[in-house]
């Protein structure tokens, strides 16, 4: 288990969805908040851990980091 | 996503009832659509039947393994592509249609299906629709 240093102005528990649940989570909230905003995805689906960063490149945000925790990860995005 | 590396989209054929196939069709398409990706969805043939209202209501889907496994899982959220779908729509470019002629074939109306449909349609208004993007077939 890690931890990051990163704060997250919003964060979304997506953890127990299956694909494409945390995705349509996180695209939900992006269109709602400003440019610059740190959100912080928490999803239990392995997928989504390597399927969502290709979302968040494409989309032209930024992903700041992806955490591991014992059940579930994080994955910090700024959004661009 | 930029447009110019989706092209104008996706018009996505849907003629088959099997969960799995239908949820697939959902999943791929609510996410291209709230991506800014337009799609259409043209419900036809037997991939109507599991937008009829009385077959959502009762879950009576016609499942393979992992479509059973999708309505069982209690550990897993999977949520269904009639919940899917009207998510993608308020957030994207996502059309569905029903087509007109398996309509009447079963004898119903737009009212019998859940409401998830633009309008009904027939094949040749769907080809104009579909005339700017990438034909899927499922």
């Amino acid at each position: 288990m890690s931890e990051s240093t990163i704060t997250a102005d919003v964060t979304i528990d997506s953890r127990g969805a299956t694909c494409p649940g945390p995705l349509m989570d996180l695209i939900g909230k992006v269109k709602k908040v400003d440019t610059g905003t740190v959100i912080e995805l928490q999803t239990s689906d392995r997928g989504s851990t390597t399927d969502v960063p290709e979302w968040i490149e494409k989309a032209g945000h930024e992903l700041l980091d992806s955490v591991e925790h014992d059940d579930y990860w994080s994955l910090y995005v700024e959004t661009r | 996503m930029s447009a110019n590396d989706t092209q104008n989209g996706y018009a996505i054929v849907l003629a088959s009832s099997e969960l799995a196939r239908v949820q697939a069709v959902s999943i791929i398409g609510s996410i291209a659509a709230m991506s800014e990706i337009p799609v259409d969805v043209f419900v036809t043939m037997d991939g109507l039947l599991p937008f009829e209202k009385e077959t959502v209501e009762n879950g009576d889907f016609d499942v393979g393994p992992v479509g059973a496994r999708m309505l069982e899982a209690e550990d897993m959220d999977v949520p269904l592509f009639t919940e899917q779908m009207e998510n993608a729509k308020e957030i994207g470019p996502m059309r569905i249609y029903a087509c007109t002629m398996a309509m009447d074939l079963m004898g119903n109306t737009l009212d019998d299906y859940v409401d998830l449909f633009d309008e009904e349609l027939g094949v040749s208004g769907f080809l104009q629709k579909a005339a700017d993007k990438q034909i899927v077939f499922v």
